[in-house]
């Protein structure tokens, strides 16, 4: 399994999809951080590079970052469809849900890597409005943007790097989706819009109050959450991720090839 | 009796309401070369995945070594396959690299098995190109030698020599049949029906799904025919001798299986101290592609309820006169 997992970790780099995320996700901050239309848009100006992250987070979050990470782990099962190598590494001794758990894995990891880098370009390219303590918030906390006085620059960072943690993690129901659906589609492009055509749906949902707070798509917004609830929606999630998951499986062990 | 290495039981695939595979027994033993041939769509692709157990049966079984592949994934340890035409690797690593991930992938094969099997398929100087640059030969080539990689007790090609050139057909098939005399039993689908009566064992002719006939073409490699004035004669003269496996009478002549090699010259003098006389004696070179015609087209005809008779000169004796 240990092979395994370092092969497919070893694939990812070589996606088609990784440099187009990783393009986007650098561009994302930099332009955010120097939009002039950044007070109309929001009603405020940038004071310190710790809110710059939180932006790219509030703005991103609902759709870009979604979709680059569905069309990416649609793309991990959809490349050996479309190179053909899916039959061959079945014909090797390994488990077909062996195989679909280290996908599994790689696709769970995914959203961490992506978040990272958008955490650590967005701080960077927050850095004219300097990395001290600073009048207001980081846009993830209680207070918004506007803060309750003085923020202390460690506060900041840990606020705006829990923040990604949840986002990250939140993220990683949405990575399984695109893989199941490429299992049931069994190429990347229907697996990746199928999976945003269910994200879009749940979000069209909010007219059932009662479903909303268990919808996948409320827990994109845990990153802005209260700490107390994150018990409750950590559990969720997992309960997605498990769903997600053991699906993905079933329907790939009774697939033929 | 050892357990054959392949066993198809009353196999039947079926998409929707559709079969594609029906009733399909067969089975290939250790040191077997068994080819699948057929029209196009005739369902050897199908067959070839769903005992390789990329597929599961609709109905039926299929025993690898004994054992279900599907329930025992280990057992494709000793398999090697190539189930996809041309033969489907990593585009962006080399003919080696993706040798090393397959060697990763069956448990570990040692270097030196990697630059083997890339000596054996001619590929040692493309071995360190990029695999997106191979030719679609070059591809099959490779595809070849990573079924070798682990010294497979049970190979199965679909088409292992789709767009290949003579040379590199000839390569393959000469390595086929090497696997195969050191005991592992292959299983091929292919369209080379020439290649096939060379070197398989046994063939199977499909159509519509069904296995309707199959040749062994040990027998059918081993065959001579004599043309001589009394036919009749010389048949039962022949079938009383214990160096001659099976005679039967074709038009003019007695078709023969010798039992051992190199009893050909005691025909003539057999047949000539009995007064029979001997026009010519040559072997009897299998015509498998007049013969697959010929039950191709018998099981159309069949199906579509105007079956008759082929011509008989078509394939070969009469079973009526043997």
């Amino acid at each position: 399994m240990r092979s395994l997992l370092a092969m497919e970790f070893g694939k990812v780099a070589r996606l088609a999809s990784v440099r187009f995320s990783a393009v986007l996700l650098v561009l994302f901050p930099i332009l955010w951080a120097y939009a002039p239309g950044i007070y109309s848009v929001y009603g405020f100006y940038l004071v310190s590079a710790y809110q710059v992250p939180a932006l790219s987070l509030l703005s991103s979050m609902q759709f870009l970052l979604p979709l680059l990470v569905a069309i990416t782990s649609a793309e991990l099962l959809g490349m050996e469809l479309s190179h053909g190598t899916l039959p061959t590494v079945l014909l090797r001794p390994v488990s077909r849900s062996q195989w679909l758990l280290a996908k599994l894995l790689v696709a769970s990891v995914y959203p961490f890597a992506v978040l990272a880098l958008f955490f650590v370009v967005s701080l960077i390219a927050g850095a004219p409005y300097g990395y001290g303590s600073f009048v207001g918030g980081t846009g993830l906390g209680q207070a918004g943007l506007l803060g309750q006085g003085t923020m202390q620059a460690a506060h900041a960072l840990r606020e705006v790097a829990g923040a990604y943690l949840v986002a990250a993690y939140s993220l990683v129901p949405v990575s399984l989706l695109g893989v199941l659906f490429t299992v049931v589609f069994m190429n990347a492009a229907g697996g990746a819009l199928a999976t945003l055509s269910v994200l879009i749906f749940m979000q069209l949902l909010v007219v059932f109050p009662g479903l909303t707070p268990y919808l996948l798509t409320t827990q994109l917004n845990a990153y802005a959450k209260p700490v107390a609830n994150m018990g409750w929606v950590s559990a969720l999630i997992a309960l997605y991720c498990a769903a997600f998951a053991a699906v993905s499986v079933v329907l790939f062990e009774r697939k033929d090839f | 009796m050892p357990t054959p290495s392949i066993e198809v039981a009353h196999l039947t695939k079926r998409y929707g309401k559709r079969p594609v595979v029906r009733d399909m027994s067969f089975t290939v033993n250790a040191g077997e070369v068994y080819a699948l041939v057929g029209p196009n769509g005739a369902g050897k692709t199908t067959v070839i995945r769903l005992v390789a157990g990329l597929a599961f049966p609709s109905e039926g079984s299929v025993r690898m070594l004994g054992t279900n592949p599907h329930q025992e994934p280990a057992v494709r340890r000793k398999l090697g396959a190539v189930v996809e035409a041309p033969a489907a690797f990593y585009p962006y690593l080399t003919g080696r690299g993706n040798l090393h991930l397959h060697g990763r992938l069956a448990g570990g094969v040692a270097d030196e098995r990697i630059d083997e099997v890339l000596d054996m398929m001619e590929l040692g100087n493309a071995a360190e190109r990029r695999v997106g640059v191979y030719s679609l030969g070059m591809r099959q080539r490779l595809g070849v030698a990573a079924a070798l990689l682990t010294r497979p007790e049970v190979l199965i090609l679909d088409e292992p020599a789709s767009g290949m050139d003579p040379l590199s057909l000839h390569l393959v098939h000469s390595v086929l049949r090497e696997a195969a005399s050191s005991g592992t039993a292959v299983l091929l689908s292919t369209h080379h029906l020439d290649e096939v009566v060379a070197y398989c064992t046994r063939v199977a002719i499909m159509e519509e799904g069904a296995l309707i006939d199959e040749v062994n073409l040990l027998d059918r490699r081993e065959r001579y025919r004599v043309w001589v004035d009394r036919p009749h004669d010389a048949r039962a003269l022949l079938e009383t001798q214990p160096w001659i496996r099976h005679a039967a009478v074709r038009g003019e002549e007695v078709v023969f299986i010798p039992a051992e090699a190199g009893v050909i010259g005691r025909v003539t003098a057999a047949l000539s101290e009995a007064g029979i006389a001997v026009f010519e004696l040559t072997r009897d070179i299998f015509d498998l592609r007049g013969y697959y015609r010929e039950r191709v087209s018998n099981e159309r005809s069949r199906r579509s309820g105007a079956w008759a008779p082929a011509d008989p000169r078509m394939s070969g004796e009469r079973e009526g006169e043997a």
